[in-house]
């Protein structure tokens, strides 16, 4: 994959491309992610609070 | 040695038998560090260690220090977590949190004691010559404030053990302004132990070595603080019951749900940044060799794993998976900093020239884990650190 960069902006072209597209990626899954961690948390504080009360 | 005696005399009354399979083994450790310890201090590092050149950092540093310090992130982690984000409800997991902090830290220091050639010269940074652009000055400087911090955090319980009410108010005053230097002490120290590996870019194996690399080391010593916490507290929970009050019992179950939620989060968002780091220096081919397979292990087996379970375990309130996750999340930090400080340094030295910690360096590594339990086990059998003392109930 190395050799296929004949020069630097061959090489910073790629790599931030990629880069670019997995941080995208990453902030709509991380996204998900807290929804998915959060989301059923939310339910269950709101069943404890109401079985402590 | 004889306060040690008195104490175990303490914890186990005198009709018990003091010959359990504990204590022999304890005792057993505790007799091998102190002869190591004299072998390590009259014989010199050569005796018990296996350092040389190529390695001038052993298990005492990749270990005692660098996952020590990680580890005892939970001190920082859990204290701004209460004071300053407001988290009141996990009020009852800052003593044990801070005691285990400055119980850390302060087993890294003594630890450094053995591993620095010349000991004595621990304090030369402060007193003789400043170096002031180095990082090992910094992490020097930060862990000496940070300690002192953890130190002054944790006396409370120990004031109010010893009755000394007015000191321990005016301590108890400095708590937010302690915490706050506390978490800046931590964010520049986490990320300066990092930081040191950007002087060996040739030693270090590119996949662990990154220009991110502080932020590495401080993003992951957030999740190991938190997963320090749940192990802990568990811990607690099972031997120190007894020393427990109401609160403790009735906040345990949601400092560990809270904790195992925070640090997955902070997990996933780890994952993210090593995969950017991969990205950006264009190493996906190095992930197909052995050393990428290893840092797959670690990085998927032992992050996004107890990451993933963590999620599990928070959303099911599966309390049972979420102690057993926050084990393999503490091994992988210990790993990690193994990996940067050891198996992936000096990679390309044949296997006859590599590093192999001797049994002197396990054996002292053990005797400091030991004796930072039985520390912390002398402290919260007697001060209130798992309660609340009835005379300062307010707090």
């Amino acid at each position: 994959m190395e050799s296929s960069f004949h020069t630097l902006h061959e090489f910073m072209l790629f790599t931030e491309s990629v880069t670019y597209i997995i941080i995208v990626a990453a902030l709509l899954g991380i996204l998900a992610f807290w929804r998915f961690l959060d989301g059923s948390d939310r339910k269950n504080d709101l069943g404890m609070d109401e079985g402590e009360e | 040695m004889s306060e040690e005696t008195t104490a175990i005399k303490k914890i186990f009354p005198p009709g018990r038998s003091l010959y359990t399979p504990f204590n022999v083994v304890i005792g057993a450790i505790l007799i091998m560090g102190v002869i190591l310890s004299i072998l390590r201090f009259t014989g010199g590092l050569a005796t018990v260690t296996n350092l040389d050149n190529n390695y001038p950092w052993g298990l005492w540093i990749g270990f005692d220090l660098m996952a020590g310090v990680a580890l005892a992130a939970g001190g920082y982690t859990t204290s701004a977590a209460v004071y300053i984000f407001g988290l009141k409800r996990y009020h009852s997991a800052v003593r044990p949190a801070i005691l285990t902090g400055f119980l850390g830290y302060a087993l890294v220091v003594v630890s450094l004691t053995y591993d620095v050639g010349r000991p004595w010269r621990l304090p030369f940074p402060f007193l003789v010559q400043q170096g002031t652009t180095s990082l090992l000055f910094e992490v020097a400087a930060c862990v000496g404030l940070y300690l002192t911090v953890l130190f002054l955090e944790s006396t409370p319980a120990a004031l109010e053990w010893l009755g000394l009410k007015k000191l321990r108010n005016i301590v108890t005053k400095l708590t937010l302004a302690l915490t706050i230097f506390g978490v800046v002490l931590s964010t520049l120290h986490q990320s300066s132990l990092g930081a040191l590996f950007l002087i060996a870019p040739g030693k270090l194996h590119p996949l662990w070595y990154s220009g991110y690399i502080p932020v590495y080391f401080f993003v992951s010593s957030i999740f190991a603080g938190l997963s320090m916490v749940i192990f802990e507290g568990n811990l607690s929970h099972k031997y120190f019951k007894d020393k427990m009050d109401e609160t403790h019992l009735k906040e345990h179950d949601d400092v560990t749900l809270g904790f195992a939620k925070g640090a997955s989060f902070v997990m996933a968002g780890y994952v993210i940044i090593k995969i950017i780091g991969i990205s950006v220096a264009n190493q996906w081919a190095l992930l197909f060799t052995p050393y990428g397979i290893w840092f797959l292990v670690e990085l998927l087996g032992f992050v996004a794993l107890p990451c993933f379970l963590y999620a599990i375990g928070v959303r099911d309130r599966n309390l049972k998976l979420i102690r057993r996750t926050c084990i393999i999340a503490v091994i992988g930090v210990a790993l990690n900093r193994l990996n940067v400080c050891l198996i992936a340094f000096n990679w390309y030295l044949p296997l006859s020239e590599r590093y192999f910690p001797h049994i002197g360096e396990i054996g002292l590594t053990i005797f400091m884990v030991t004796v930072g339990i039985l520390v912390f086990r002398f402290i919260v059998t007697r001060m209130p650190v798992l309660y609340e003392h009835p005379e300062y109930e307010s707090h």
